[in-house]
């Protein structure tokens, strides 16, 4: 019998066919973004292997300080690894300085981390959100190298889908609970689409004392909820 | 732009399994149609009636998916016209295999499962292919598709001899959904044939949607 | 041969609406040798008669009545190398379908299939009817079945008949004689009388084949058995 044994990824192919060593920040949905009440991480919980749905209830979002938070796309162990050697040395400069570290500072710290391993097929696409003396934070980093700021990143497979609800919904001046709402509703659509993202949608706010869980709900109880609410809006 | 190439064979996701009972037997898909990771649409049927008391599953490429329905229900309209009776589970195994293997070197993507009673002697049957139309006829379930792996696991624990149509059905439906609940490209609902010598209930499953 | 004329078809209508050529086929079979067919309640019996043109002939070497598969059967009336290629035709087309289905053609269908290669030859440029007549009898669906195949492509189906030399008689004969409970070995008698109504000199193991057919399948009867059965009958 014909046998699908590659994996997602196996072949990268650029416009000429050729093929291409490059990462596609796969089987993830990811999302974070700033507004006037802080800064919201929403990611969903699948963890997958190929086609296999290797676990269900992955935490994507890494504390990093109790002010700090870590996403991960990409490679688990390369993520996790790293976000645990950002935690150690989060952790060093706090002692060190008797401050906390900025979300400027600790982003850079892994973007020259990884940098150092350019070229050795480390696979990550990571937010780094926080909140400091500026205010709220948040940075894309990734296994290039690259470090950028920005009110709004979504990474993973699911990006594409998280990002069309954001973008239609987003305001800076939104409520607390409207930008729950809005992370939440952008990554359960992400789950429903993308075959590599699923599981439970957890919510995470960075306000000025720190990061807390705001929600983690099933994606399937989200679908009947949001579907009754639709049903609901419909008939009226 | 950027591309990456999977089997073509799990290109749209997908996934079959019959099961036999006492008396009865079984049939039940996913409803998902994707591309890739993308999922397109949910209410996907991939199962299809070929006569009163006999069901064919096609999961594999939707495009072949559907033209092997097609040319299938040609040729078996053809034969209950010319013969003047109903196409037996064993006679649509043999037109299966027929047709696969006129494709031997350029196949048809799919990998069939048909699941029937016999109109004469009501005996249940399965059968499942792969794509160039090698047949299997075990005596206790068959699957097939994207999470194919998964379902022999789920099948392998659950079935028992000698299931009764409401049993099997709780069965298979566990079996189905359970292995496509840990597959990234099928599930998004199901839909079960239970077929007994004459009824055929069909239902719905309320799954996961992610 | 097409650049010729007239090249057409050989069967072509005359101006009443007939087509000679198949009237002239349904003559060469009613000059041919008698055959006899007869449905019974546990199967069906073929029998022929099957004269030497010369005593020095090996009779056994010459067959009529042939397997077409293990449960069907087949004689005929009329010319024996076009009688061949039919056979040839009917066991090809009943492993096609077998083939196919996995599973051994019913006789309904074999015939229908053989009818339409008959008919074929009734319109096809080139080629002219088949000189024959054919008896097919077979079993499946747990019951016997007999058709006779003309050569126009018409065929019918039979619970006795006759057709070849004197097959006026012979239909008469079976009118009288038949009943629906006739068991097979009663068959195979009723059909040595038939085709004794016109038989000339003494009947034997070498002038006359005998096929039966039941749930077990189809087999032409052994020279030994058909003398059995003609000794059962002085």
């Amino acid at each position: 019998m014909f046998q699908a044994n590659t994996q997602i990824g196996d072949y990268l192919v650029d416009e000429h066919g050729r093929k291409i060593k490059l990462h596609f920040d796969h089987g993830t949905t990811t999302l974070g973004f700033k507004f006037q009440g802080g800064t919201i991480l929403v990611a969903d919980s699948r963890a997958t292997s190929g086609q296999y749905i290797g676990s269900g209830n992955v935490r994507k979002i890494i504390p990093i300080t109790p002010s700090l938070l870590g996403t991960m796309a990409g490679g688990a162990a390369d993520c996790t690894y790293w976000e645990r050697v950002l935690a150690k040395q989060c952790k060093i400069y706090q002692l060190r300085n008797r401050v906390h570290i900025s979300v400027a500072a600790a982003s850079k710290l892994l973007a020259n981390m990884v940098y150092q391993y350019k070229g050795y097929g480390l696979s990550m696409g990571v937010m780094i959100a926080g909140y400091d003396k500026k205010g709220p934070g948040l940075y894309y980093v990734d296994n290039d190298g690259s470090r950028m700021p920005g009110n709004l990143f979504s990474i993973g497979s699911g990006s594409i889908y998280a990002y069309g609800v954001v973008d239609s919904g987003y305001r800076w001046d939104m409520t607390d609970e409207e930008a729950h709402d809005l992370g939440r509703r952008a990554v359960y659509h992400a789950t429903h689409r993308d075959g590599a993202s699923g599981g439970i949608v957890r919510v995470y706010h960075i306000k000025e004392d720190g990061w807390t869980i705001i929600s983690e709900d099933d994606c399937t109880d989200l679908h009947w909820r949001y579907q009754d609410e639709k049903m609901a809006s419909s008939s009226q | 732009k950027i591309t990456y190439f999977q089997s073509i064979l799990s290109y749209n996701g997908g996934c079959v399994v019959a099961m036999k009972g006492k008396n009865c037997v079984a049939i039940a898909s996913d409803l998902r149609f994707g591309v890739q990771l993308q999922t397109i649409a949910t209410d996907f049927e991939r199962v299809f009636e070929v006569g009163p008391n006999l069901y064919i599953g096609l999961p594999g490429l939707v495009t072949d998916t559907q033209t092997v329905a097609q040319k299938l229900q040609y040729r078996t309209k053809m034969y209950e016209m010319r013969e003047g009776r109903q196409v037996r589970p064993q006679t649509l195994m043999a037109m299966v295999q027929n047709l696969l293997y006129e494709r031997r070197f350029g196949p048809y993507f799919v990998e069939p499962v048909i699941a029937g009673i016999d109109p004469s002697t009501n005996e249940p049957f399965i059968c499942a292919f792969d794509l160039i139309g090698c047949a299997s006829t075990p005596g206790d379930f068959c699957v097939a598709g994207t999470c194919e792996e998964n379902l022999f696991g789920m099948c392998e624990t659950l079935w028992r001899e000698d299931l009764e149509p409401e049993d099997l059905f709780e069965v298979i439906s566990q079996s189905l959904v359970n292995a496509f609940d840990r597959d990234a490209s099928s599930g998004w609902g199901a839909v079960v044939h239970i077929i007994e010598p004459h009824q055929v209930t069909t239902r719905r499953l309320k799954c996961r949607q992610d | 041969m097409s650049s010729e004329p007239y090249s057409f078809s050989l069967t072509t209508f005359s101006p009443s609406g007939k087509l000679v050529q198949i009237e002239y086929a349904l003559a060469a079979v009613a000059a041919g040798a008698p055959a006899v067919a007869i449905k019974a309640k546990d199967g069906a019996v073929l029998a022929t008669e099957k004269k030497h043109k010369s005593i020095l002939i090996e009779e056994h070497s010459i067959v009529k009545i042939e397997n077409i598969t293990n449960h069907i059967g087949m004689v005929y009336a009329g010319m024996g190398p076009d009688y061949r290629l039919l056979v040839r035709q009917a066991r090809k087309i009943a492993q096609q379908y077998e083939r196919n289905y996995l599973e051994p053609i019913p006789t309904t269908q074999l015939v229908q299939r053989i009818a339409a290669v008959m008919q074929e030859y009734t319109q096809s440029g080139g080629v002219r009817p088949f000189g024959v007549s054919l008896l097919i009898c077979g079993w499946d669906n747990d019951r016997p079945y007999v058709f006779q195949c003309d050569p126009s492509g018409a065929y019918f189906s039979w619970k006795a008949t006759a057709m070849g030399k004197n097959y006026i008689n012979g239909k008469t004969f079976l009118e009288k004689r038949y009943n629906e409970d006739l068991e097979v070995d009663d068959a195979v008698h009723t059909a040595i009388l038939t085709l004794k109504e016109s038989f000339e000199g003494q009947m034997s193991s070498d002038n006359i084949e005998i096929g039966v057919c039941n749930k077990a399948g189809f087999r032409r009867l052994s020279p030994a058995e058909v003398t059995d059965y003609l000794a059962n009958i002085a």
